[in-house]
């Protein structure tokens, strides 16, 4: 049966063809090169390139340059440069004859038309303009000038800046602020009392409020190290761990099952990853060690064998796509890894050479090799909690369906050598079809030198994780030490804290990142150093107080004239009204639980973190999405967060809870209302406060107390920190 | 605007770092103009979750009676013989364009319809596919269409969300289809199961748990402790945009209750759209889009209807459902003058082979099928494009999904190359690379 398919082509042919006639040489003409660089080649990379290319020649016939064009094939010419009629390939793709091609389905009306048309201009192809030739897909040498970029530079400890206000200055941190500030004319504001500083350090270490117990305990200690062993006792508190895990965890896009649900492979006891980190962070893992372990743990020797294949959950609880997208998953590995640790968007290379930063394409295949020479593997656990090396279970994705009701046992997910180690090529344009040159597993070349050593042990990832954790490489402490202090001042010294590239912010001290830098890991890669560090500075401790002078220089405050006042993120947020309220069950660790059940009273890092469905409350307070690395969280206020704060179940119960908590414990309302006071916002109310309440309490029936407690967890100041 | 769009976090703000200069009660979804003049300002994006045929409804193939039970040509590489639409064509409208049974009602409106032949995409599996037509990419990584749009325009009701997605249940893929992504979560979309619509709990705490007036009183002592923190701080647009949307959330209590109640809308409207959830949910979004709702999306049931892999027949049984209800809505929103700036949209994530799948059904078929546009902006009684004569390809005027975005966004007052967001060192569009307004459609 033959099929007469309409040829609407001779339209947009002729107009060409006319394009053509008036052009003298072809190969010089820019119009056509961009008509061949945005039509033709992509057709020829996608549509002909898989048979007729480096790695397949069907035929023998390459159509990745012009040469090959005009050589031909096995059976002679294929194109008559400027005539169409006597081109064999204008003849097959027209698919009104017995050679037909592509084989596996004709091409669209307007992409014939498009081939056509560049055999009638005679092949323009700008082989000889500096133009990438077709086999490759990387072109981009790095050169010392891009190694002179400022993150790429070695760390060095720059001496201490001097500065006018000695008295201000408490240390080292305080002296490379103030000189900026001095530099400008400002003054730094007053620092901040004590109720306010008690507050902010315990929500910024554990997340949670102070009790007026330990706030009395702080106004009475009147030693100059009374901040100092606040700090050490939160730093001690299991609940350290708890409030920085989370912030980690946005990093890792931390999840514990898929986007889609079809075949979708779940991390059940992906909450072993969680824990792990919780157990890093409270036992000041130093971090070199934790960001090895988090690549390679699995193929470090010596014991806790289960911490270690734990710590790999950060890519083996990676995104796994519908329908074996191994190249977006692999994109996934490469991003995570280095926008994590390097605070590199090399990601952006998978398609090209990066176009800002000197991160050749092969870059990215040299990283993603090491990903796809490497496997997911569950361990399962035998009950006393090690390593069951016999037991075998295959991950839910692959589970044959009969199997799904058999009781699953706990595991391990982590990550494995892959039965294949092998180099991949780049992919041109990103298309797994189109195979360029071999990319060897290696460390980026921008931090390497220009011919990094090839990973040579199995999958290179114990090796990439020593390169990724080195004192050598300038970026590993830069992003670390930048990624605290955003997280103790609300911004960065580089204010994208996962992009130290081109395109990302400067620092705005650059030699207040290199002395912490330095210094971290001199000291040992100790975050809780690091945590002393910055806050027992005089900066951290410096009030939020509004100044005319100062907004109008610095509006952003990124020179620090006063400490930024924050909203509480969820997790913070939700756990302060449950432990005002005496309900907070301090149990740590274990399987997640579903947040929206009012019953549940653990913090909200416990809480299910689902990349199908996420709990409504984290989406609707600014909680990541799990799909992705997240280096910052934005802070909206929308109605629909409010409806929550005013209507939801959860919210009462904690009103009624604190509403009875303060009842018991004062005989009147003047001093119920001071008690309530010193648990939402660590100090006592003042005078028309006091009266407010009061008149609201005399207004309302036997629940008066229970709206009033509502209210004050309502409050701006509840979410809030000074 | 260029600040919102350039900077990312802008007006947003990290902690209290707030960059750009804008009044304190602006917030993130607060109306904004867009790039140019918008042809459209609002959005109803009707998606026909499953993959409906378009050789059985607007893309009629008489070649396919002619070959019926026939090979399909060589590269056309589907298995199965050819099988001709069931369902019979028709003429409709001064237009005259062709039109399956499956749409007796929606037949009448063909003269204020653009109905596009030559849709395409490469991805024949429906979690992809939901996923490309909602946010561009195939896989969970992106902001959706609707997140977009409302990051690029704010939404002009600050009492009601600015984009409401409705479903019986949830469509195949789930909340991702219209999650914000790397925008900042106020841009997410609104799920709202109408499986059954008690306007109570249509939105998630909605429900006031106290009597008005004793909430206000909460609210009232709420304002006064809040004033005096903000009077002891100085000016912050942090505490004063929350003081705002704890006042606007106690509207919306009352705004998003009312909007919900299809009781408000006289016998003769609720008989026009019919009964049913499909239904329902036309009627709600006729009614959010004249509350000034920027995006409404309505997908038309639980998990995927339209994939009639079994049986192209049951075809009759969703378009049954459809018909009345979308060309009611039609007509409703040009009796309340709402038609000349509201964007309808109609399509599912795909078409159907024009081969059978069995004996009578029909499978996954991405590289040619039928959409259709109406409203702001749309060229009326207009056919866009075509398939070759079975079916299989679109041949002419191919329209791919990322022109549609870049088409949508147009017609909405978004330039799709302008509308940025810095994300991971660059800026990050909705058509990524791609994507070329279809002039074709506009009028």
């Amino acid at each position: 049966m033959r099929f007469h398919l309409p040829l609407v082509t001779v339209l947009a042919v002729g107009m060409w063809a006319t394009l053509c006639a008036s052009a003298a040489d072809p190969k010089s003409d820019p119009a056509q090169l961009e008509f061949f660089e945005k039509q033709v080649r992509p057709l020829l990379v996608e549509k002909c390139q898989e048979c007729h290319g480096s790695q397949k020649q069907k035929g023998g016939l390459r159509l990745d340059s012009r040469a090959a064009v005009l050589a031909g094939g096995s059976s002679g010419p294929v194109v008559v440069a400027g005539d169409p009629a006597k081109s064999r390939l204008v003849e097959a793709i027209g698919y009104a004859d017995t050679l037909r091609m592509p084989p596996k389905g004709r091409l669209s009306t307007d992409q014939v038309a498009t081939l056509t048309s560049w055999v009638k201009m005679g092949l323009p192809w700008p082989e000889t303009a500096g133009a990438r030739p077709a086999t490759t897909g990387s072109t981009l040498k790095v050169t010392a000038k891009d190694r002179e970029f400022w993150s790429f530079r070695p760390v060095r400890e720059p001496p201490l800046p001097t500065v006018k206000n000695q008295d201000l200055a408490r240390s080292a941190v305080d002296r490379f602020i103030l000189a900026k500030l001095e530099e400008k004319g400002l003054r730094p504001v007053v620092v901040a009392d004590k109720r306010a500083l008690i507050r902010r350090a315990t929500f910024d270490l554990i997340g949670l409020p102070p009790t007026p117990d330990e706030i009395d305990a702080f106004l009475a200690d009147e030693s100059p190290e009374a901040f100092a062993r606040v700090v050490d006792r939160l730093l001690a508190s299991p609940h350290y761990g708890e409030r920085w895990a989370r912030h980690w965890l946005d990093i890792a896009r931390y999840g514990e099952d898929q986007a889609h649900t079809f075949q979708a492979r779940k991390y059940p006891d992906g909450f072993r990853y969680r824990d792990w980190v919780v157990k890093a962070f409270n036992t000041d893992m130093p971090y070199d060690r934790f960001v090895t372990e988090q690549i390679a743990g699995d193929l470090l020797d010596g014991p806790d064998r289960v911490d270690r294949l734990a710590a790999t959950g950060y890519f083996a609880l990676g995104p796994v796509y519908y329908g074996r997208a191994t190249a977006d998953e692999l994109d996934d590995r490469v991003d995570t890894l280095t926008r994590g640790f390097l605070g590199l968007t090399v990601a952006c290379a998978r398609c090209h050479d990066h176009k800002f930063d000197p991160i050749p394409t092969t870059d990215y295949y040299s990283l993603a090799g090491i990903f796809s020479s490497s496997d997911y593997k569950e361990h399962v656990l035998t009950p006393e909690g090690g390593i069951d090396e016999k037991a075998v279970q295959e991950p839910t994705d692959k589970m044959a369906k009969d199997k799904k009701k058999d009781p699953r046992k706990p595991v391990i997910h982590s990550l494995a050598e892959g039965a294949k180690t092998a180099d991949l090529k780049v992919h041109i344009r990103g298309n797994p079809a189109t195979l360029g040159e071999d990319a060897p597993r290696r460390f980026l070349t921008v931090l390497a030198g220009d011919d990094p050593p090839r990973f040579a042990k199995g999958s290179g990832r114990l090796e990439l994780a020593r390169a990724v954790a080195s004192k050598d490489n300038p970026l590993i402490a830069r992003v670390i030490v930048n990624r605290l202090w955003a997280w103790h001042f609300g911004r960065g010294i580089v204010g994208t804290p996962s992009n130290f590239g081109a395109l990302g912010e400067r620092p705005t001290h650059p030699e207040l990142l290199d002395y912490l830098a330095a210094r971290f890991m001199a000291e040992g890669w100790s975050i809780k150093t690091l945590h002393r560090e910055i806050m027992l500075s005089a900066t951290y401790q410096l009030g939020t107080k509004y100044d005319t002078r100062s907004a109008a220089v610095d509006p952003d405050n990124k020179l620090l004239w006063r400490m930024n006042r924050r909203r509480l993120e969820v997790e913070p947020w939700r756990d302060s009204m449950l432990a005002v309220a005496g309900n907070l069950d301090p149990t740590t660790g274990g399987p997640p639980a579903d947040l929206s059940s009012p019953d549940n009273r653990r913090r909200t890092l416990y809480g299910s973190v689902s990349r199908h469905n996420l709990d409504p409350q984290l989406r609707l307070f600014d909680f990541p999405d799990p799909n992705l690395t997240s280096d910052r969280r934005p802070v909206t206020s929308v109605p629909l967060q409010q409806l929550f704060v005013l209507n939801s179940e959860f919210m009462a119960r904690q009103a009624k809870s604190l509403a009875a908590r303060v009842m018991a414990a004062e005989p009147v309302d003047s001093t119920r209302i001071r008690q309530a006071f010193l648990l939402t916002y660590g100090r006592p109310p003042n005078d028309r406060e006091l009266r407010l309440g009061e008149e609201f309490l005399s207004v309302g029936g036997a629940d008066a107390w229970e709206k009033y407690a509502h209210v004050l967890l309502s409050a701006n100041e509840f979410a809030f920190v000074d | 605007m260029l600040c919102r769009l350039g900077g990312g976090f802008g007006t947003l703000g990290l902690a209290s770092v707030l960059a750009c200069e804008t009044p304190a009660a602006a917030g993130p979804l607060t109306p904004h103009n867009g790039h140019f003049p918008p042809r459209a300002k609002r959005i109803i994006y009707l998606f026909m979750n499953g993959g409906p045929s378009h050789v059985d409804t607007f893309d009629p193939k008489p070649d396919l009676e002619k070959f019926d039970g026939t090979d399909p040509p060589q590269g056309a590489s589907k298995k199965g013989k050819l099988m001709k639409s069931p369902f019979a064509f028709r003429k409709a409208g001064r237009s005259g364009i062709e039109v399956s049974e499956l749409y007796p009602e929606l037949s009448k409106c063909i003269d204020d319809i653009c109905v596009v032949r030559s849709m395409h995409h490469e991805t024949p599996a429906h979690e992809r596919a939901l996923l490309l037509m909602n946010s561009g990419n195939v896989q969970p990584i992106r902001p959706s269409l609707g997140s977009w749009l409302t990051y690029g325009l704010g939404t002009e009701n600050q009492n009601l969300p600015g984009f409401i997605v409705l479903c019986p249940g949830k469509p195949v893929v789930g909340p991702q289809l219209w999650s914000n992504s790397f925008l900042p979560a106020v841009y997410q979309g609104t799920h709202i199961n109408n499986s059954s619509i008690d306007p109570k709990t249509v939105i998630r705490y909605l429900q006031n748990r106290e009597p008005a007036p004793e909430q206000r009183r909460q609210l009232d002592l709420l304002k006064a402790m809040n004033d005096i923190h903000l009077a002891e701080r100085g000016p912050d647009t942090q505490l004063d945009a929350r003081i705002e949307s704890l006042e606007m959330a106690y509207r919306m209590q009352f705004e998003a209750l009312d909007v919900f109640d299809l009781r408000k809308e006289s016998t003769p409207v609720r008989e026009r759209y019919g009964p049913g959830q499909f239904a329902d949910a036309c009627l709600i979004a006729r009614r959010l889009v004249e509350k000034g709702v920027r995006v409404v999306q309505i997908y038309f049931g639980n998990d995927q209807p339209w994939d009639d892999h079994k049986d192209i027949t049951n075809h009759r049984q969703h378009a049954g459902k459809s018909d009345r209800p979308i060309a009611a809505l039609l007509q409703d929103l040009k009796a309340r003058g709402l038609w000349d700036d509201t964007l309808v949209l109609w399509g599912g994530e795909f078409g159907r082979t024009p081969t059978s799948e069995g004996a009578k059904g029909r499978d996954h078929h991405s590289r040619g099928f039928s959409m259709w546009l109406a409203g702001g902006g749309v060229k009326g009684g207009h056919v866009h494009g075509a398939t070759d004569e079975l079916g299989m390809d679109a041949v002419k005027d191919r329209v791919h999904v990322h022109d549609l975005h870049a088409t949508i966004l147009h017609l909405l007052g978004l330039d799709h190359e302008k509308l940025t967001f810095r994300y991971s060192g660059r800026d990050f569009r909705l058509t990524d690379v791609h994507g070329q307004v279809v002039k074709g459609f506009l009028a």
